[in-house]
């Protein structure tokens, strides 16, 4: 066996490698092809060395290749391709023809100067690295990194949407729960209120009666013979008889104006805890509003100029009643949260499939310790007797049974927005309701 | 900072040959990229590897970058990067000749060019002039549009000391500029003395 110089055995090598190496000189005539490059290209050696590479191969990216070169020639320094960036150099097929996965042939290149004696750089090497298998498993681990970064914001957004949907739940939980109790105390304070109400009528009745025989007494009163009559006018004295008189029918009228409170806290009782509740209907929301504002307009006249900003406005399927409840308590609560001179503003309008109402006042704003309690049952920052804090809780299951929603938005100083909106029908009654 | 490494003389020395090296790097890149091309002098440091995110920051400055690293191997073994302000990448096409805005691959590939261009031409020119042989890694990027001072994990970083040569290019007709950064560890800083000292003797 006759040995191999150093010269055939690198000749060898160039040509055997499984890598892609050719050479052009400054011309782009090829001097160099070796098998890797032949067998993918489909070009024998014979068939491209001494001619131009952009004859032969005109689809490379010639401008770009001219460039890359030049620099190399300039520079007397390598230069680089990475299949991140530049797929390929020669669309050659890939290794997987079966299991396939990528077009082409991923590359990596290498460009080397080949320089003569005198150190000029007189032909590009250039080195084809067949990168199929490593670009393939680089591009699935991208793909499975988005998709668990994807999968992760998927997460986070039902995270979020779980702890709302738990907030919900609470909310209607504590209100189930006060409905239920409510509902209990309703219908104990019912019985009692009824007779009250009616005893408290007929004593009345009986007051007046009595006065009338008191008066017929009283006309009798100087025929009556002295020896008594000094004894009664005694009394008549001792008790004030012209005061009790006189307070015996106020404190009759008290009472009654007392029960009626009862008899209307009972009745928010009752709603809140959907003893009341009443067929839906389609009704107009602006004349809902209006009816309202009339009914009110004598408590807030003083106190607050009324805006009205009506939108178009599609009949909607509701109770409106209850609805005007509803308007009733935001606009009384912007009144009072007036204290000497502002604006209400009651807008309407519609947003995709929702009609919306709101009701905006210019008064004290809600801080925010208060604003997290605001649609508690019985939560209320007025003074004993003047809010049962049940308005706003009222207003909310009634706006929960219409299938919509009520937002707050408010600001220290500036006011505050109740925002309502409601879908165009009333959702139908579930069957388990009991 | 500790320069203790090196004497005065073979600091100046240091000092003169980048000097030389980049001034003929800086004939070359502008014969490539066809403008003129200026190059501040470089600042030499010997700096433990906690130190040298802070020196990077120092000289980039706040802003939001873009690097390239590239090894280069042979009778010195490192690692360079270049440095880019995320504003001055959009103009490397338009410098390289590009006329549409590149797509991302594109921007990528271009700033790959541009740094082994500038990396090859100042490396290139240190080793001639010490008489070095030495080969480059294909560049890689190592990070897009993150602060500078994450650029770097030193944490990774094992050698006790490095070499931090930075150079600062900028394009006499354009507000174009990044800089180059070339770290060496320890032991390389050896070679890298015995080669300046074989300078020094040669004179
Ligand atoms: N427009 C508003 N501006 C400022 N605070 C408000 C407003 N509306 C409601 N609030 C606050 O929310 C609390 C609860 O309101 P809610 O209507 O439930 O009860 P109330 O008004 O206190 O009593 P009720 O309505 O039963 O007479 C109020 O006490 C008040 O502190
Ligand atoms: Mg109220």
């Amino acid at each position: 066996m006759t040995e191999l110089t150093h010269g055939e055995l690198g000749g060898f090598i160039a040509d055997r490698v499984e890598i892609g190496v050719f050479a052009v000189d400054v011309e782009f005539k090829v001097t160099l092809w070796n098998r890797f490059m032949a067998t993918h290209s489909r070009h024998s050696a014979a068939d491209v060395l001494g001619r131009n590479l952009f004859e032969v191969f005109p689809e490379l990216p010639r401008s770009w290749l001219e460039r890359k070169v030049r620099h190399v020639q300039a520079l007397r320094n390598y230069a680089f391709t990475s299949w991140t960036q530049r797929p390929y150099l020669f669309r050659f097929d890939h290794n997987r023809p079966i299991t396939g996965g990528v077009d082409a042939m991923r590359q990596n290149c290498t460009f080397l100067p080949v320089k003569n004696e005198a150190g000029e750089v007189v032909q590009v090497c250039v080195t084809v690295q067949d990168v199929t298998d490593n670009a393939i498993a680089h591009e699935e681990l991208a793909a499975s990194m988005a998709e668990i970064e994807r999968e992760k914001a998927e997460q986070r957004k039902l995270i979020g949407e779980l702890a709302q949907a738990q907030n919900q739940l609470l909310q209607s939980e504590k209100l189930a729960s006060i409905g239920q109790l409510a509902a209990g105390v309703a219908h104990e304070i019912n019985n009692p209120i009824g007779f009250v109400n009616s005893n408290l009528g007929t004593l009345a009745s009986y007051v007046d009666e009595l006065m009338v025989v008191l008066d017929a007494y009283t006309g009798a009163h100087d025929q009556i013979p002295e020896s008594l009559r000094s004894a009664i006018d005694a009394q008549i004295k001792g008790v004030d008889l012209d005061y009790l008189r006189e307070d015996l029918v106020n404190l009759v009228t008290e009472s009654r104006d007392g029960l009626d409170r009862v008899k209307k806290i009972v009745q928010d009782l009752k709603d809140f805890s959907r003893m009341g509740e009443s067929e839906a209907a389609w009704a107009d929301l602006h004349h809902c509003l209006d009816t309202t504002l009339n009914v009110v307009a004598n408590e807030i006249k003083y106190k607050a100029e009324v805006v009205k900003q009506y939108g178009e406005l599609p009949e909607i399927e509701c109770v409106a009643s209850q609805l005007n409840q509803v308007f009733m308590n935001l606009v009384v609560n912007a009144a009072q949260a007036i204290a000497e001179q502002g604006t209400i503003t009651v807008s309407t309008g519609t947003e995709g499939e929702q009609v919306f109402v709101s009701v905006r006042d210019t008064g004290a704003g809600i801080p925010p310790e208060v604003l997290k309690r605001i649609f508690d049952p019985f939560y209320t920052t007025k003074p004993v007797g003047t809010g049962t804090g049940l308005g706003l809780s009222v207003s909310y299951s009634i706006i929960e049974r219409h299938g919509g929603r009520i937002v707050v938005n408010s600001k220290l100083g500036e006011g505050t927005e109740f925002k309502i909106w409601l879908p165009l029908h009333y959702p139908a009654a579930k069957t388990d309701d009991s | 900072m500790t320069t203790a490494l090196f004497s005065e003389d073979q600091r100046d020395a240091l000092q003169e040959l980048t000097n030389i090296g980049m001034g003929q790097a800086g004939a070359s890149v502008a014969a490539v990229l066809g403008e003129f091309v200026q190059l501040s002098v470089p600042r030499i440091l010997v700096l433990k590897p906690s130190l040298i995110p802070p020196a990077l920051e120092r000289i980039v400055g706040p802003e939001k970058v873009t690097a390239v690293r590239q090894g280069f191997h042979g009778d010195l073994r490192g690692e360079a990067v270049v440095v880019y302000g995320v504003a001055h990448c959009r103009e490397l096409a338009d410098l390289m000749g590009y006329d549409e805005v590149p797509d991302e691959a594109t921007e990528h590939e271009l700033l790959l060019d541009v740094s082994n261009v500038l990396i090859g031409a100042c490396l290139g020119g240190l080793a001639e002039q010490i008489s070095a042989e030495m080969g480059f890694s294909a560049p890689s990027l190592m990070a897009t549009e993150v602060e500078v001072g994450s650029l770097l994990d030193v944490s990774r970083m094992d050698s006790p000391c490095a070499l931090f040569v930075e150079v600062n290019f900028s394009l006499e007709k354009r507000s174009f500029a990044c800089h180059l950064i070339m770290l060496l560890p320890e032991d390389q800083i050896l070679v890298l003395r015995d080669a300046i000292d074989r300078f020094l003797a040669s004179l």
